[in-house]
């Protein structure tokens, strides 16, 4: 932890809607995110731009990237640095640009996380999607984007007696949620049978159960409380990670999400929280993350789920009111970055969608794959 | 998913022939081999065979297949526990409407993925339900 006594501030927001982008590639997207959070900002003087990106290195492979999007953002001669890990990239990236900050190295970072999925064909994406996992070990097989996944949920399905149908109510949320996101992929509503009896994709997994291939680009621009150039949005509390395990196989329990654990210990507890976007690249995931965090008994959260506990009417935390990775959308690099923008507009007041409108504390959590490492990044509504 | 030569080649071994490794500081084994142990971070490893028969604790069907190796799909990937060694590997023989868990599975050696703008081959272990006494190629080592 930093014990700085600088603060940083998020002071702008943007976000590319998510989709098939196929007239626009990687710079594209990243433009038009870190523009419209430059202008949100009102300043377009950074000191450093970071980008947190992933699988564009295997779709469409650019090395040193974030200095040709700071040049294509016409900031030259700014301090340019990419962030990659995976899943979690985005919260990884934010990381780096607190430490900048609270360190003094940096007042105002401009951060963009941007990532395409659909320079290839849907087959070689799913190979490129396998090098999320250890490729020493379970992706030397054909395991897909989904294949660990399934693993595990059919493990907690058995271990916890929980049905099918009961499983397929987070995806129904997600798609809920989704509706009024400005920036989703799939805002749409879909009823928890059509989860359940849509194409199978990895068993037990369905189409509708798993994360859509889309381009995004989103950005946020950070600055040091000391020095605000821009109104801030939102606080940012704290931001913390962990590595763990390659695979599940070599958990003692292969559905504990170690790595999530240790991040969690490492913030050393959790006050009240009003707002939680989790990592939900599959449902699985969300459901453990709930039981890991504290919200849900192990081998519960699917019924708090398919009661509305997570819901925007229900008792606990809202959850995912983005819509999630499932609807939202998941351009793999991209993703903690949107999840930024969206709590953090939403403890603004600014956002459009789903919400309740008294939050005060919002939560982000990522994991890569199946947590290979896990990140935790706290906000907090800035009062008056 | 191997697209290189030496990646595939240096690794093998351990896959056509089921050798994990041992920690000799904490004593726990795990497959494939790792450059040092996942438990305990010691890199002193020793080579050990593993039993060729464990328990299928999970599995999915696999129809969104990547890449090249999508003309065999389905693929059954399952979560294979050998005497409390878990494997993530590829099942095989076997029809979607046969697997279970709890399912003894026993190691055989098939090809994993061919892809095709290299031409490279990858094989290694999977797994197939155990057939009984006196077939399946004499696979079962007997160790334990
Ligand atoms: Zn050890």
């Amino acid at each position: 932890m930093n014990d700085s006594m600088v603060k940083v501030y998020i002071t702008g927001t943007g976000a590319v809607k998510i989709a098939r982008h196929y007239p626009l590639g990687v710079r594209d997207l990243a433009f038009q995110a870190g523009k419209q959070a430059l202008a949100e900002s009102g300043s377009d003087n950074v000191d450093f731009v970071i980008v947190a990106s992933s699988l564009s290195y295997l779709q469409a492979p650019q090395l040193d990237l974030a200095s040709y999007i700071a040049s294509s953002l016409g900031l030259h001669g700014v301090r340019a640095l990419s962030v990659e890990a995976g899943e979690s990239s985005g919260l990884a990236a934010l990381e780096t640009a607190v430490s900048l900050i609270k360190s003094q190295e940096a007042s105002r970072v401009l951060l963009i996380g941007v990532d395409k999925m659909t320079e290839h064909p849907s087959g070689p994406t799913y190979v490129m999607l396998q090098a999320l996992y250890d490729t020493e070990s379970d992706a030397y097989y054909n395991i897909g984007h989904a294949g660990i996944a399934a693993l595990l949920m059919r493990l907690y399905m058995e271990k916890y007696e929980v049905d099918r149908l009961t499983l397929a109510y987070w995806p129904a949320m997600m798609h809920m949620h989704a509706k009024n996101n400005p920036h989703a992929m799939l805002p749409f509503a879909v009823a928890p049978e059509k989860v359940m009896t849509a194409m199978p994709i990895a068993e037990p997994i369905t189409l509708l159960d798993a994360y859509p291939l889309g381009d995004g680009a989103a950005a946020i621009v950070l600055e040091n409380g000391d020095e605000l150039e821009g109104r801030p949005l939102a606080e940012i509390e704290s931001v913390i990670s962990a590595t763990g395990m390659p695979s599940p196989a070599l958990r003692e329990d292969p559905l504990d999400l170690e790595s999530l654990r240790t991040a969690l210990g490492r913030l050393g507890g959790l006050e009240k929280i009003d707002v939680i976007e989790l990592h939900d690249s599959f449902s699985i995931y969300g459901l453990l993350e709930l039981e890991t965090l504290g919200l849900a008994e192990k081998g519960e959260s699917a019924k708090l789920v398919a009661e509305g506990y997570f819901s925007a009417e229900g008792e606990g935390p809202l959850v995912n009111p983005s819509g999630g990775l499932k609807a939202r959308g998941h351009p793999i690099g991209a993703t903690d970055v949107y999840k930024l923008v969206e709590v953090s507009r939403i403890l603004a007041g600014t956002w459009q969608g789903v919400k309740r409108g008294d939050e005060e504390t919002g939560m982000i959590v990522s994991i890569n794959a199946a947590g290979s490492s896990s990140r935790i990044a706290l906000l907090r509504k800035v009062k008056g | 998913m191997t697209r290189s030569l030496p990646v595939w080649w240096r690794r093998r071994i351990p896959r056509y022939r089921l050798i994990g490794a041992r920690c000799k500081e904490c004593g726990k084994i795990h497959y494939p081999p790792r450059t040092s142990c996942p438990y305990c971070g010691s890199n002193s490893l020793e080579e050990v065979q593993l039993p060729r028969r464990g328990i299928l604790e999970s599995y999915s069907v696999i129809y969104s297949v990547p890449g090249d190796n999508r003309l065999n799909a389905p693929i059954i990937v399952g979560l294979v526990n050998i005497n409390g060694v878990r494997i993530v590997a590829e099942l095989t023989d076997v029809l979607p409407g046969e697997l279970s868990t709890g399912l003894e599975v026993e190691a055989v050696v098939r090809k994993i993925s061919e892809t095709s703008d290299t031409g490279i081959i990858t094989y290694g272990v999977k797994f197939r339900p155990v057939l009984g006494a006196g077939s399946g190629a004499g696979q079962d080592t007997g160790e334990a």
